[in-house]
């Protein structure tokens, strides 16, 4: 910025220094011409003063003189450009409708893309906040012949994490890490109990980002080994917000899962969200090491999120090279790692993840919008030119240069898309305000888009280019003018030539189709979404309020206890006023339980993919009643059905229907683990010890996300079952009136029962519902808005080429009606001409938007990318608002008075 | 000086005088004053040289290259003036000039007497 200005002053002061050298000897060189006429006319006879006089009548106006000399000198183009900045501004004053049309028309086109493109930058394109962020990178396991999306990544075992580290030559460290929802205590003076991500990270975690705590030290080695694990790393964010920033943070315990951890250290703000498997961690604690970890039977233990460091000047290619070997070969060693292969991605890349396809679209659709913008402002430029053809001629008539009248074109162009520019960015920031209040929870990344130098220079530069391109050619056209014809055709416009009435009726159908294109592709991502929220979860939706408890098993050491305070816990929400029922469970739709393999007596299996399985619910008695799922057949949970019982299972429609097609199932028995073939190491999964009878068959719910039909689905009792009675449980509630207002009665229950145990992601199904779609609404919200700007735009673009048309072919409308053409016929005429434009411009569109699908069809649930109603209804949607937009201008010619309109010119 | 006598004063058609204070400089170099005197007299004062018009078309000139100026002291006064000669681009600029002004009076006068041209 200083560079610049120190520069413009520079040249500002060489300009003013050579302008004011010059006039002063422009001055002299008349001066002396003056003291000689003087001179001669003394000589003639007059006296001095008389001479004097006379002399300067006989020159004339030195002060012109002097001015055209100036003139002449006046090269510098900074002063040229200033001067023909002032015209251009002044010009653009006096027509105040074509300036605003303009400057709003680039604006929407100019902020929308800049809004975007922060996004992009925010979410592609920044650097990394790491040192030699280039070198970091993430390790994937993929399973052979299995597309490895972000979307959907697989983490290694610790143990074949350990072998790629020792193995490999490609690294200079490799860490293995995940993190847990934990219970934090922050002691009496501390506030609230709080559920919180905890990462679990060894020491090399920090060093691999190349981060160093703001006070404190790093992990040690030692604090890997379990029961010296006692330590924690606290964010600042946490370190200001619970403690005050107070610096004797430091060796002051905190309460994670009911057991003690001493800080020892607080580390800066800089790891974003995205580099942690689960949500941003505050706290950090070391991963620690139980002996048992290093067994060979833990090897199938996949998902932890890997981490490494390239050695310097080693590629990516090298490095996934040298790992696929690594693999190939601990894949020949161990049974369980067959057909198990590795992904090195660079950090950075792994940021946008499931984004990817929605921020394209998004891309695509603001090009669009600016294209269309630029359109109608070439458009506007030509109405403009063209109407200012004998303003332009009278001027190059009296001397104009043709390079003169261009560069004022020009002029005017930059300034009205420096305008634009500068208020489509205003625009940008407002609209990137909403949509960080829109905030969508599976996007976290946009918290941090922004405006920075990147963007402005985008802005800057997109600016430019439109103007040049879009400028540019109109203000030629303008310039190459016949100067006979233009005077000639007197009031009427040069331009309403064949040729260039073609190159407008062009770039309307260029708008009408591109415009076409994003009203289907909104129109299908609207239609998509409502299906998607539409959807039938099997269970009465609305009053269910949902919350999180984590049973940590310091304190909760046994099945048996965990129990208890289940029961006690539902049993004390239950007596609650305004409560109609509750369940603990750990499965509810439309989430994904997990996926449990099955032994099914009869159901014969010889290959791994064969082995039957379902959606896994561990749940209490009241779970079918609480949610309001229909019993089909058989009955439901009981009272009695206990941990002395046999246990007992509840199955889906959709589970009968692929296990037991034609038989009845009930007081069947099934086994819960898979089957031991001979040969085949099947993948880690849970085993219980006793089977299970199956007692009743329920409807099917939403087991698998909103977007996948259900899942076969089977529901056991965490009371029967000790093996799978864990720590993490939900409590749903059926309430009479609004959920929320229960929230803090719910609250003090559990407070009763234990005052360390947070009430966790606490919301209504509904809302839940509302959340896991809000990627999908913030990219329709979005492109509907956009397709909404495009449709003006191009509303605009046609209403205008029809008014000038009007307005050109008003003497030949005024004959025609003067020999007794019919009003309606008249306006046919007008009408023909932009429904032409519009009919082709969409059926130009819609091969865009067929030959589009790729992009859109990753987005859309339940509709096809190529959907017949929308491909039919947008045209003619399309074609009315172009109809109507062209009739405003027609109506105008019904009201040419014949006489009149003919005795003009 | 003869203000007086406006009726046989002709315009200089535009372009023509560039040409004139060409033609002027060819005999040496001169000062504006001079050479707008040189023309008046060796037209017997039909073409009258405006002043305004004058200056800039020599720093016009000047500027394009035809034309460079010194500041010389004159030889019969004590007084410094802004000197003009022509410079080689000056001398070519004048012999376009004479042909296509040859062409276009031969041009006018076909027009204007066509018997003589037969």
């Amino acid at each position: 910025m200083s560079v610049w200005n120190w520069l413009r002053t520079r040249i500002a002061r060489v300009a003013a220094w050579r302008r004011r050298d010059r006039d002063a000897e422009v001055e002299r060189e008349l001066e002396a011409h003056l003291a000689i006429e003087a001179e001669e006319q003394q000589d003639s006879g007059l006296p001095p003063e008389q001479a004097r006089y006379a002399a300067r009548r006989a020159f004339g106006n030195t002060t012109r003189a002097q001015e055209d000399v100036r003139e002449i000198w006046n090269a510098i183009w900074l002063e040229r450009l200033a001067r023909d900045v002032k015209y251009a501004a002044s010009s653009l004053r006096k027509s105040p409708g074509f300036s605003v049309v303009a400057v709003l028309t680039l604006a929407l086109g100019i902020g929308a893309n800049t809004a975007i493109f922060s996004a992009i930058d925010a979410l592609m394109l920044r650097s990394l906040p790491f040192t030699a962020a280039d070198q970091l990178v993430r390790i994937y396991s993929i399973q052979e012949g299995m597309f490895n999306t972000f979307a959907n990544p697989d983490g290694p075992s610790a143990l074949d994490v350990r072998d790629f580290a020792q193995r490999s030559r490609s690294f200079q460290n490799m860490v293995a890490y995940d993190t847990w929802a934990k219970n934090v205590s922050f002691g009496e003076s501390a506030g609230q109990p709080e559920q919180m991500e905890v990462g679990l990270v060894p020491a090399a975690y920090f060093e691999i980002l190349g981060i160093q705590p703001i006070i404190g030290r790093f992990f040690s080695e030692d604090e890997n080994q379990e029961g010296k694990n006692y330590v924690a790393a606290i964010s600042a964010q946490l370190w200001r917000s619970r403690f005050a920033g107070d610096p004797s943070v430091l060796g002051r315990k905190i309460r994670i899962n009911g057991e003690p951890y001493a800080i020892v250290a607080v580390m800066p703000d800089v790891i974003p969200a995205w580099v942690e498997p689960g949500r941003q961690s505050e706290i950090w604690t070391p991963f620690p090491y139980s002996p048992d970890m290093w067994a060979e039977s833990g090897r199938g233990e996949r998902g932890y999120a890997v981490l490494a460091r390239l050695n310097p000047g080693v590629a990516l290619e090298q490095a996934q090279a040298d790992l696929s070997v690594i693999a190939a070969a601990l894949a020949a060693e161990h049974p369980v790692d067959q057909g198990v292969g590795v992904a090195v991605k660079r950090l950075a890349d792994s940021r946008v993840g499931a984004l990817r396809p929605m921020l394209y679209l998004l891309m695509g659709a603001v090009s669009l919008i600016l294209l269309i913008a630029c359109v109608n402002l070439a458009n506007l430029l030509l109405a403009r030119n063209s109407a200012r053809q004998r303003e332009l001629a009278v001027r190059a008539a009296l001397g104009a240069g043709s390079g003169g009248l261009l560069r004022q074109l020009l002029a005017e162009t930059l300034l009205l898309s420096l305008i634009g520019g500068a208020v489509g960015f205003a625009c940008a920031e407002i609209g990137l305000r909403a949509l960080a209040r829109m905030h969508p929870e599976n996007l976290p990344q946009l918290g941090s888009v922004g405006i920075d130098w990147r963007v402005l220079t985008f802005t800057l530069l997109v600016s430019l280019v439109t103007s040049l391109l879009f400028g540019l050619a109109p203000a030629f056209m303008g310039t190459r003018l016949n100067l006979v014809d233009a005077l000639k055709q007197g009031g009427r416009s040069a331009m309403s030539g064949r040729s260039s009435q073609r190159v407008r009726s062009l770039l309307v159908t260029t708008e009408m189709a591109m415009c076409l294109m994003l009203l289907v592709g909104a129109s299908l991502l609207i239609r998509s979404i409502i299906r998607l929220e539409g959807q039938n979860l099997g269970i009465r939706q609305d009053h269910l309020l949902r919350g999180r408890i984590y049973l940590p098993p310091v304190r909760y050491t046994n099945p048996g206890v965990r129990t208890r305070f289940c029961d006690d816990f539902a049993t004390r929400v239950r007596a609650l006023p305004g409560v109609i029922d509750a369940t603990v469970t750990t499965v509810y739709p439309p989430n994904n339980g997990w996926t449990q393999k099955l032994v099914i007596p009869g159901y014969a299996v010889t290959r791994i993919q064969d082995i039957p399985s379902a959606q896994f619910g561990v749940v209490d008695q009241h779970f079918l009643r609480t949610l309001g799922i229909p019993l089909i057949r058989g009955r439901d949970f009981a009272e009695s059905d206990g941990a002395t019982s046999p246990p007992v299972a509840l199955i889906s429609e959709e589970f009968k229907r692929r296990y037991f097609a034609t038989e009845d199932p009930i007081g069947r028995k099934i086994h819960i683990g898979p089957p031991q073939l001979p040969g085949i190491a099947v993948e880690e999964n849970i085993t219980d010890d006793v089977d299970v009878t199956m007692i009743g068959v329920i409807g099917d719910f939403k087991n698998a996300g909103l977007a996948l039909a259900s899942q076969p689905q089977i529901s056991v009792l965490y009371s029967q079952h000790p093996l799978v009675n864990g720590g993490f449980k939900d409590i749903l509630i059926r309430t009479a009136s609004e959920p929320h207002l229960l929230e803090s009665e719910i609250r003090s229950q559990l407070r009763a029962l234990d005052p360390d145990m947070p009430f966790a992601e606490v919301q209504t199904i509904d809302e839940l519902v509302e959340r896991q779609t809000g990627g999908q609404r913030f990219t329709t919200v979005l492109l509907a808005s956009f397709a909404v700007a495009g449709l003006a735009l191009a509303v605009v673009g046609i209403y205008g080429v029809v008014s000038f048309l009007v307005a050109q072919r008003k003497q030949e409308m005024a004959v025609r009606m003067a020999l007794g053409a019919s009003h309606g016929s008249v306006l046919w005429l007008v009408l023909k001409q932009g429904v032409k434009m519009a009919a082709i411009g969409a059926a130009i569109g819609l091969l865009g938007a067929f030959a589009a699908q790729k992009f859109t069809s990753g987005l859309l649930f339940g509709i096809s990318p190529v959907d017949p109603l929308t491909f039919a209804g947008a045209p003619i949607f399309l074609l009315a608002v172009a109809a109507i937009a062209c009739a405003i201008p027609g109506a105008r010619v019904l009201q040419i008075d014949p006489a009149q309109a003919l005795r003009q010119d | 000086m003869t203000p007086n006598k406006s009726s046989n004063r002709a315009e200089l058609l535009q372009g023509t005088l560039d040409m004139l204070i060409l033609r002027t400089l060819l005999f040496g170099p001169a000062h504006g004053h001079q050479i707008a005197k040189h023309i008046q007299r060796t037209t017997d004062d039909v073409l009258q040289v405006e002043h305004g018009s004058l200056y800039p078309a020599l720093h016009r000139m000047e500027r394009k290259g035809w034309i460079v100026a010194k500041w010389e002291m004159a030889k019969d006064r004590n007084r410094e003036f802004k000197y003009y000669r022509l410079t080689p681009a000056g001398r070519k600029q004048l012999v376009r000039e004479q042909s296509r002004w040859k062409q276009l009076a031969a041009a006018v006068a076909t027009v204007l007497w066509p018997a003589r041209g037969g």
